[in-house]
């Protein structure tokens, strides 16, 4: 078999194992793939490569993807989802005297809104809008996190300056006092911990229950020359994907991410991965996380739209349809043997517990998808 | 009009900065790399940010005018949308700009074509210098694993050679790659018949 090369890129951070994981287990090769790892800074460098041909494939955030389609970069970029990779795995991670103000070891426990409501109060009462970093404008982070806070009667844009800080440096930057929180991807929070910068106070899926955090996206020019690679390639994921969930796994992933460049304890690596001891796990392949929910790209789009990041001109319903594509992943999860959703979009929130979906042949086990303010997103 | 140059090699942004201050409309204000992108541009307020995309703080500059609703001043990336071979050059090149106004300053292309050709010329001259690097290494190994043959093996020089290439051919690997495994000890057992 002639081997396709495939260019793909991602930053350091946990939720990349899968790629990492079929790139050193094979996964690729056996699918006809001969994979050209570009380890990336920046996002805004993964939006570029794959909005102008220097990428194939990339580990991308969502809101990035559709932002960058919506042609908030720019010219609206050729990109498309065929698949999720990960659910949850972020943290909102505080200062020590932040998580004093919340109530130091009971806020750990107490309820996300009511946490929501006493941070809102502490910020009002500072003497200004205190710095609170995430990692992109349009990620699922800042997102989440303005979600969060107006859910507890907030105004991300009146209590708080947000800043961008990469991943890599947010750790740092809240030991040096140059914010008073982030919220960024595994491993950065257990990280923050570890080396006593500040606490966790929130796994992300706090604020809604395995909610989509990384997925795929594809330079849709490429995709459309190779639809033979593109099937290959999302079969070595599905199968990375299934391989990353096992617990079993997680030490030999913690050796890939250390290998790969990802500059944090083990501890903090092996914290969010399947088994981890993490307050906020990241899911690779339960719960279809694989699949790309048109209603999470409506959804990323809605939250963009609340906050008038999305020009009104934006069909955001034919945008979510446009990017999402679950055609393209079809082939793949048939013959990788898993059962496939019946709808290409589900109801988000309402389930406070495990559920079923409808699906073909077997319905799938699904996990709680509640938003921390019960709302229902239809 | 203010330029800021946020380019992580100092070598390459000396050059550029040179070059730039050709122009005497220019006023370049050169960032190291230690400095966050984010405040120096409220800082200088510049109206032009050329960013070395090696530089992870290049998001940064991204959605800021969404992110600090209180602070007017609308950072863009510089897209050039009748030039797509333009954008796919400088972004092959490792070079990014933004404006901090809502258009591009009319006269900003010569200054990306600029900068854009010398980051071509300096990824070239790295990309030359690694060959080298890598010719040299596999010029090394290839000696080193032939002394090792003509030890232990008591072949000839000409002999350990043709050994080499033949070992490459039966297994579509280089030569250099032969004698690498061969110094590793990987090669428990060399096999092939002994010339």
């Amino acid at each position: 078999m002639t081997e396709t090369r495939v260019r793909i890129g991602l930053l350091r951070l946990t939720d990349s194992a899968p790629v990492l994981h079929a790139a050193a287990a094979g996964l690729f090769a056996r699918h006809g793939i001969e994979p050209a790892l570009s380890i990336e800074p920046s996002w805004a460098n993964i939006a570029d490569k794959l909005a102008y041909g220097l990428l194939d494939a990339a580990v991308m955030l969502p809101p990035l993807a559709l932002a960058a389609a919506a042609g908030l970069r720019g010219v609206p970029a050729r990109i498309v989802v065929p698949m999720g990779l990960t659910l949850g795995g972020n943290t909102l991670v505080g200062t020590h005297a932040v998580a004093e103000a919340l109530g130091a070891g009971d806020a750990l426990m107490m309820a996300p809104l009511a946490m929501a409501r006493r941070f809102v109060a502490w910020v009002r009462a500072q003497p200004a809008p205190p710095r609170f970093a995430v990692v992109h404008a349009w990620s699922t982070h800042a997102l989440l996190l303005r979600y969060w806070l107006a859910a507890g009667g907030g105004d991300p844009d009146r209590d708080l300056a947000t800043v961008v800080i990469p991943p890599e440096q947010v750790v740092g930057a809240l030991a040096a006092g140059r914010i008073i929180g982030f919220c960024a991807g595994a491993p950065w929070g257990d990280a923050a911990e570890a080396c006593g910068a500040g606490r966790v106070l929130l796994g992300s899926s706090a604020i809604w229950g395995h909610h989509p955090e990384k997925c795929l996206a594809l330079a849709e020019p490429w995709a459309a020359a190779h639809p033979g690679a593109v099937t290959g390639l999302l079969r070595a994921l599905l199968a990375a994907g299934r391989a990353c969930a096992a617990p079993e796994q997680a030490p030999a992933l913690a050796d890939l991410l250390a290998g790969a460049g990802v500059a944090a304890p083990r501890a903090a690596l092996l914290a969010a991965l399947p088994g981890g001891a993490g307050r906020e796990r990241i899911e690779f392949h339960a719960g279809a996380a694989w699949y790309p929910w048109r209603s999470h790209a409506r959804w990323f789009l809605a939250q963009l739209r609340r906050w008038g990041w999305l020009p009104g001109a934006v069909d955001a319903a034919a945008l979510a349809d446009a990017v999402y594509r679950p055609a393209l992943l079809a082939p793949a999860a048939a013959a990788e043997g898993l059962d496939w959703p019946e709808a290409d979009a589900k109801p988000e929130g309402g389930h406070d517990g495990p559920w079923t979906l409808p699906a073909r042949p077997n319905p799938l086990p699904m996990g709680a998808d509640r938003f921390c303010d019960g709302a229902n997103f239809t | 009009m203010k330029l800021l140059l946020a380019d992580n090699d100092p070598a390459r942004a000396r050059a550029l900065a040179g070059l730039l201050a050709q122009d005497p409309g220019l006023t370049v204000i050169r960032l190291d790399p230690d400095t966050p992108l984010a405040d120096a541009v409220a800082a200088h307020a510049p109206d032009v940010i050329l960013v070395d995309m090696a530089r992870p703080d290049r998001d940064a500059l991204e959605g800021v005018r969404q992110l600090t609703a209180r602070d007017p001043r609308p950072v863009v990336l510089f897209v050039d949308e009748d030039d797509p071979a333009f954008m796919e050059e400088a972004i092959g090149a490792g070079v990014s700009s933004y404006n901090v106004l809502g258009l591009p300053p009319p006269d900003v292309k010569p200054i990306l074509r600029a900068a854009v050709a010398l980051f071509r010329r300096h990824q070239q001259a790295q990309d030359a210098l690694a060959r080298s690097q890598r010719e040299l290494a596999d010029r090394v190994a290839i000696t080193r694993a032939k002394a090792l043959l003509m030890r232990e093996r008591r072949l000839s020089e000409p002999q350990a050679h043709r050994w080499l290439q033949r070992q490459a051919m039966a297994r579509g690997a280089r030569i250099a790659e032969v004698a690498e495994t061969l110094l590793l000890g990987q090669d428990k057992d060399p096999g092939g018949p002994t010339p």
